[in-house]
């Protein structure tokens, strides 16, 4: 195992991040858990007002990258609320399949009973589900999606190495992320926004200015562009490329399964 | 990498789409000519801007906006912005696109079937940018509407040079006056249209300016 693919932040054994506290690993897991729970009724209407509705955007293209087609299976996993698989329920129509998994019971209940609301449900499969121990078969995906939640995964080479295992051959791995902004002024107008609007919103909305706070400091934490793209090689993808968005305020990686 | 900020792609296709969308489900004569071809895919490579747009039609009442694609097309065309807005606008499409410095591969029947559901609707392109505008903290989006803005008068006259050559060279072509008429009304149409949306642009960039200025 390659230990450079592990972020800084994983070296010590014992304990790892949680924002920009250290706590214990297993704490985290516990933690991130705890944050999703009280948010889950909200997160969509948060969602929106956080990102001021861009995030519909950012997703809107992460689809096109996937060149999702009928017939295909698709894993969103930390799908949270189901964004995503509703989009590509439509894409990979009946003879498709998309798998909805998340560690986080909460959210995997707003999102079933969202996509209940759209009436996508037919191809739809929802799973509670570890990213770093996923129980599917090998080579049994033909595109797996994780949008906003390989920040929030303990250990996150484990997490890109299951994935592999899981995808086929030819098959690619998408993960959108937030990461560094490319100028320095947007970084500045950027921290400012994350740091005392978020939380504040988080309070007025949601009640819950913690959660928020855990946010903005989980997403500093993330490694940023060039980082990512070296533990997706280090995991065993080929082909690793990003573009960014929004400034690189936020970045989709993709990766091949050679 | 892509050289546009794809985030900013996608808010035009997004809002494009969104105009595109309403106006056929608002106009019923459309269904039956985009039914017929329904499934099929377009690319159009604009060389001016260096961009690729995708459109598939989904079925006759949705129509999909892509800044990527990886599947084959049906119908791939290439040529500039002025070109396109020539055929945008066009009276007579096929001849439009004989004409133009557009290189086409593929079938022609589904561009030429978009393009005349297209010119037949009074398509509201600007409610839905303008409302993603507020949305999108939008220097970027409104730098690049006022250059694309700005284009578009440039094309207007382009066009009506072009036809008018197009008209001289082909002596014999003249059309009825009428039609004529109907296509200078067309262009007009679009030149309304796009200064309404300058100023539109123009309010929204002012509106932002007083909120940033302290009170
Ligand atoms: C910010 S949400 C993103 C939800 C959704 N993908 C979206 O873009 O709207 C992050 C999600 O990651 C999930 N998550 C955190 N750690 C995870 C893990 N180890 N495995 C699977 N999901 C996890 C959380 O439960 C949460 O639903």
């Amino acid at each position: 195992m390659n230990d450079e693919a592990t972020s800084s932040a994983d070296r010590d054994d014992d304990t790892t991040d949680f924002g920009f506290t250290r706590v214990d690993r297993e704490a985290k897991a516990s933690m991130v858990r705890g944050v999703f729970d009280s948010v889950a009724s909200r997160y969509d209407l948060m969602n929106d007002l956080m990102s001021g509705g861009v995030h519909r955007l950012w997703k809107r293209y992460t689809i096109e990258l996937s060149a999702a087609r009928s017939g295909q299976t698709i894993l969103d996993i930390a799908g949270g609320t189901g964004d995503l698989a509703a989009r590509f329920s439509r894409l990979v129509g009946p003879e498709g399949k998309v798998i909805l998994a998340d560690i986080n019971a909460a959210m995997l209940e707003v999102g079933r009973d969202r996509l209940i609301d759209k009436g996508a449900t037919g191809n739809i499969e929802v799973v509670q589900a570890d990213a770093q121990a996923l129980p599917f078969k090998n080579n049994s995906v033909d595109c797996i999606t994780i949008a906003f939640g390989l920040r929030n995964v303990t250990d996150k080479a484990l997490a890109l190495r299951s994935m592999l295992r899981v995808l086929r051959p030819g098959g690619r791995l998408l993960v959108l992320e937030f990461s560094k902004p490319t100028s320095a002024l947007l970084g500045k107008v950027y921290d400012q926004y994350s740091f005392q609007i978020l939380p504040a919103m988080g309070r007025l909305i949601a009640q819950d200015a913690d959660s928020y706070r855990y946010l903005a400091e989980s997403i500093r934490k993330h490694p940023d562009q060039e980082t990512l793209l070296g533990m997706m090689e280090d995991a065993g993808f080929g082909e690793c490329r990003y573009h960014n968005m929004t400034g690189g305020i936020v970045a989709l990686h993709q990766g091949f399964k050679p | 990498m892509t050289q546009h900020d794809p985030a900013l792609l996608s808010a035009a296709l997004a809002a494009a789409e969104q105009a595109l969308n309403q106006a056929v489900t608002l106009a019923p004569y459309s269904h039956q000519e985009l039914d017929a071809v329904s499934g099929t895919l377009l690319g159009i490579e604009i060389t001016t801007v260096d961009l690729t747009v995708y459109i598939e039609i989904v079925t006759d009442t949705e129509v999909r906006l892509m800044a990527h694609c990886e599947r084959d097309t049906d119908t791939f065309v290439r040529g500039t912005l002025e070109d396109f807005a020539a055929l945008a606008t066009s009276y007579d499409p096929a001849a439009t696109l004989i004409n133009s410095g557009i290189e086409l591969e593929g079938s022609s029947t589904s561009l030429i079937t978009l393009q005349q559901v297209i010119a037949r609707m009074e398509i509201d392109w600007e409610a839905p940018l303008v409302e993603l505008l507020g949305d999108v903290v939008g220097h970027q989006i409104a730098e690049g509407l006022r250059r694309f803005l700005r284009w578009g008068e440039g094309a207007r006259t382009s066009l009506k040079r072009q036809v008018s050559e197009y008209l001289q060279e082909e002596g014999g072509l003249t059309p009825p006056k009428a039609e004529l008429e109907h296509f200078y009304d067309a262009v007009q149409s679009v030149a309304m249209r796009t200064e309404r949306a300058q100023s539109q642009v123009e309010k929204l960039l002012a509106k932002a300016a007083a909120r940033e200025t302290p009170q």
